[in-house]
């Protein structure tokens, strides 16, 4: 008879604890984002679309040997006497093959870096074209694609801003 | 010795563009793991007491419905009285025409009751789970979801499926909804507040809430599905089960009151003790509370709720008998679901919580209306409905009979017997 009672009186208690701790989770506020409207900021060794600075950047093609993926090329500027410079005439990447592994980040040998993830994680991809992002001089960071059907360069439809650019390492 | 030359003003570092955002440093910007480090922030609290405003609006809002029309009802009827009078019409047809104001108002009670309380339970549930629920629809804290959703299941397409026995699939639905909005008749909205005074009220609800499980168990058959038809029998089993305590625990209440007849049963719970107690039943001590607890985890097991959800059980029969229902169908089963939450909360209230009783006996508590303390209770009440059922993990289906047969019921005999001693020795 004891036992019975304590046993009844046990998972009655089980049960009113149970019900306090739901209570006081339902009075927290909740840890979930309203994600449009609220935006988490990612952790600063976040790796997001790839960036680029053509100004910075002296051509040295390591970036393109380090990619596994291979998805990186580029074209070194010529100057007006017929010889080669330390710049690139173009440089792109494809997004369709890129895997964001930061290797091309690791091995570009400028201060600060010319290539670099950048904390941007909305990229979105409206056609194939727009997959491969072409850089050249006095384009912005995020690039432009070339547009096939159209022969120009336009700027990224899918990635509407780049809400977040870290400070570039050295 | 010349002067040291003056050091060269060092040239102001190149503000950082790359970093900025909306003028806000990237150093100053705080990190996820900062975000979380603080649950309790003011934005938080800010939005709990919002959601606080909206409940009580929509007690307010809900309760104005049935109050502030009740005001007018006599004045109604002594109108429609005069005018058949002087044009020579027959009072039946007066009273008939009354009768079907007070269905439609009873009736909208419970159309209205099925969008505000699917609301409210999602937002419950959200926020038990750590989340926000709906947000967007109407504007303040996704109060339209409701009405979005019956939108869709409006134009859902209604599916019958091949193998089901088409009338009685049809059917089912009806016969789970009508009897549960029979059932509201002679529920007290507050004091004397009722669309039919029934001597024998007590047992009108209860007879008629029991014929719903014939709709279920129909609806489980005609499906042609055996995860229908095994929803529909385990829904039988234990609705048929938990009927017997939950109207045993109502005994002792009606003992104390000495009538079915819920407004007497409400009246006898006024009045209070040492002027401040109210002498509601579920004060009275150990019976009262052993027949509030029976009371409630068998209205809860009647309504199909989660500890005792096993005609649905979404993770052992893919829903129970409202598989193969879609559209308004499928509504028809949840409406009545959640009508009959109502109707238990409202029970409870009557019961146990002294109907449209003040809870203390001073100024501005009494001068509450009695509708508004009754929709308060009941509110509340049905705020435990979802509280339990976002608790508790469901159980199995011996676990259930077990509990039902060999503890709830001998418990709720044993009551019966003490509240026999209590009129014999202490109520007299």
């Amino acid at each position: 008879m004891i036992g019975y009672f304590s046993k009844v009186y046990k998972v009655a208690a089980a049960l009113v604890t149970g019900h306090l701790i739901t209570l006081k989770y339902m009075l927290k506020p909740s840890i979930t984002i309203h994600y449009p409207t609220e935006k988490l900021t990612p952790y600063e060794r976040f790796r997001g679309a790839l960036t680029f600075d053509a100004a910075t950047c002296i051509s040295c093609s390591m970036c393109v040997k380090a990619c596994p993926s291979n998805c990186i090329a580029l074209e070194n500027a010529v100057s007006e006497a017929g010889k080669k410079v330390a710049k690139v005439a173009w440089y792109s990447i494809d997004f369709g093959k890129c895997n964001f592994c930061r290797l091309c980040e690791e091995s570009c040998p400028t201060k600060p870096k010319s290539v670099w993830h950048s904390l941007d994680y909305e990229v979105v991809f409206a056609s194939r074209d727009e997959m491969v992002r072409c850089w050249k001089k006095d384009f912005p960071f995020i690039g432009k694609y070339f547009d096939r059907r159209t022969q120009d360069f336009k700027d990224p439809e899918g990635q509407v801003c780049i809400h977040e650019v870290p400070p570039r390492r050295s | 010795m010349t002067a040291p030359k003056p050091a060269p003003a060092k040239a102001p570092l190149p503000e950082p563009v790359l970093n900025r955002k909306n003028g806000i440093l990237m150093a100053d910007r705080r990190w996820p793991t900062d975000q979380w480090a603080h649950p309790w922030s003011l934005p938080g609290y800010r939005n709990g007491a919002l959601m606080l405003a909206g409940i009580i609006l929509g007690i307010l809002g809900g309760g104005a419905l049935i109050g502030e029309l009740s005001k007018w009802g006599d004045k109604l009827y002594a109108l429609m009285a005069a005018f058949a009078t002087a044009k020579g019409i027959s009072t039946v047809a007066v009273d008939a025409v009354w009768v079907a104001i007070k269905v439609l108002i009873v009736l909208h009670v419970i159309l209205v009751n099925g969008l505000w309380s699917i609301w409210w339970e999602r937002k419950i549930s959200a926020h038990i789970q750590s989340r926000v629920g709906p947000t967007y629809a109407g504007g303040f804290h996704g109060w339209a979801q409701t009405i979005c959703d019956g939108i869709k299941l409006f134009l859902k397409e209604d599916i019958t499926p091949a193998a089901a026995d088409h009338w009685v699939h049809a059917l089912a639905p009806a016969i789970v909804i009508a009897p549960c909005i029979a059932a509201f008749a002679p529920v007290l909205f507050g004091t004397d507040l009722a669309a039919a005074r029934l001597d024998v009220g007590t047992l009108y609800v209860f007879a008629f809430a029991g014929i719903s499980v014939i709709g279920v168990v129909m609806a489980g058959w005609a499906s042609g599905n055996k995860y229908s038809l095994l929803g529909g029998l385990r829904a039988a089993a234990q609705i048929v089960s938990y009927e017997l305590p939950r109207g045993f625990s109502v005994v002792p209440v009606i003992m104390f009151a000495g009538s079915l007849d819920l407004s007497v049963i409400a009246d006898a719970q006024s009045g209070y003790w040492w002027g401040v107690a109210p002498r509601w039943f579920v004060f009275y001590p150990v019976v009262g509370q052993v027949a509030f607890l029976i009371f409630l985890i068998a209205s809860i097991a009647e309504t199909n709720r989660t500890p005792f959800d096993i005609p649905e059980a979404e993770s052992e029969l893919v829903g129970g008998f409202h598989t193969e229902y879609s559209g308004m169908k499928w509504s028809v089963f949840f409406l009545a679901e959640y009508a009959y939450v109502l109707l238990a909360s409202f029970l409870l209230a009557t019961f146990f919580l002294g109907g449209g009783g003040s809870p203390l006996p001073w100024a501005p508590f009494t001068l509450v209306p009695s509708w508004i303390w009754m929709l308060s209770k009941a509110m509340f009440m049905m705020f435990v409905f979802l509280w339990v059922r976002w608790t508790l993990p469901r159980l199995r289906v011996d676990q259930l009979m077990d509990f039902n047969w060999k503890f709830l019921l001998p418990w709720s005999f044993a009551n019966i017997a003490v509240a026999g001693l209590y009129l014999a020795f202490w109520l007299k």
